[in-house]
């Protein structure tokens, strides 16, 4: 794999309690990603996911204000309890999106480890500036804050 | 394409390199002098010259001169602005993680098929 770069590329890791079986249910049934896949008080209100090399991942997300942001986009490689990676730069079959988001590729691994799940996520993206411009429409940036005002609220109840 | 995005475009590019990375971690130590940040790298001092004036127009790095020195200072500031998107980024697929672990934890409680 080509190096990332600390500029475009992230990448975490962490080791989950449960086997990688369970993991990659989380992640590819959508009832379980649905869960999570979004923080709240955002909702993932519908996800579809073929799950092949250029099946169709789309998921739709809504707002508290109920405005709602569809995401298309497909599947780059598909290894069942190891291995998952999507783009929104292409949607099913490989048509190309004609105005992509944020422009990305996500590559998540599982391996057991000691029982358990080593997940690593690597999000690569396009180029900065359209980063940026996606991060201006403010729905990611939305996503973060809304989560951290929750979290701070909840903790007072 | 606004001023602001411009600006970033011109700091991602001046992060694009390695030696400009390497260069810019060792100011975030402190401020050092040109020839301080050249030693390390082995190129000639024009070479490393280029490399500080595109850090220095992308407002990553300022220079101040001092007697026949030229002292380089890092600009957390420019720094701080580039977390922006990625950090977003970051944030997401860290609360992505978090939720993803908790959902588990409620699995891990379901008794085997």
């Amino acid at each position: 794999m080509t190096p990332l770069n600390p500029a475009l590329d992230l990448e975490l890791t962490r080791l989950f309690k449960a086997p990688p079986e369970k993991v990659w249910r989380c992640w590819t049934e959508p009832a379980l990603l649905m869960q999570w896949f979004a923080p709240k008080p955002v909702a993932t209100t519908e996800a579809i996911l073929d799950l092949r090399a250029g099946g169709r991942f789309f998921t739709k997300m809504v707002l508290p204000d109920g405005s709602e942001h569809p995401n298309e986009g497909s599947f780059l490689e598909v290894i069942p309890n190891q291995k998952l990676a999507f783009t929104d730069l292409f949607s099913a079959d490989w048509a190309p999106v004609a105005s992509p988001g944020l422009g990305f590729s996500a590559t998540l691994t599982f391996a057991s480890e000691g029982g358990g799940t080593r997940y690593t996520a690597r999000a690569r993206h396009r180029t900065a500036e359209e980063a940026q411009k996606h991060a201006d429409m403010g729905f990611h940036e939305g996503w973060g804050a809304a989560s951290a005002q929750l979290d701070a609220l909840s903790q007072t109840l | 394409m606004t001023q602001h995005s411009t600006d970033l475009n011109r700091i991602f590019q001046a992060l694009s390199d390695p030696t400009r990375r390497a260069m810019l971690v060792r100011l975030l130590a402190g401020p050092a002098p040109v020839t301080a940040l050249a030693e390390p790298t082995g190129m000639a001092l024009p070479t490393v010259m280029r490399h500080l004036s595109v850090l220095e127009d992308a407002a990553l790095i300022r220079s101040t001169k001092q007697g026949r020195t030229r002292l380089c200072h890092a600009c957390p500031d420019t720094i701080a602005a580039t977390e922006h998107w990625l950090g977003a980024q970051r944030a997401l697929w860290e609360g992505r993680a978090d939720r993803l672990e908790a959902l588990l934890a409620t699995l891990e409680q379901e008794p085997p098929p």
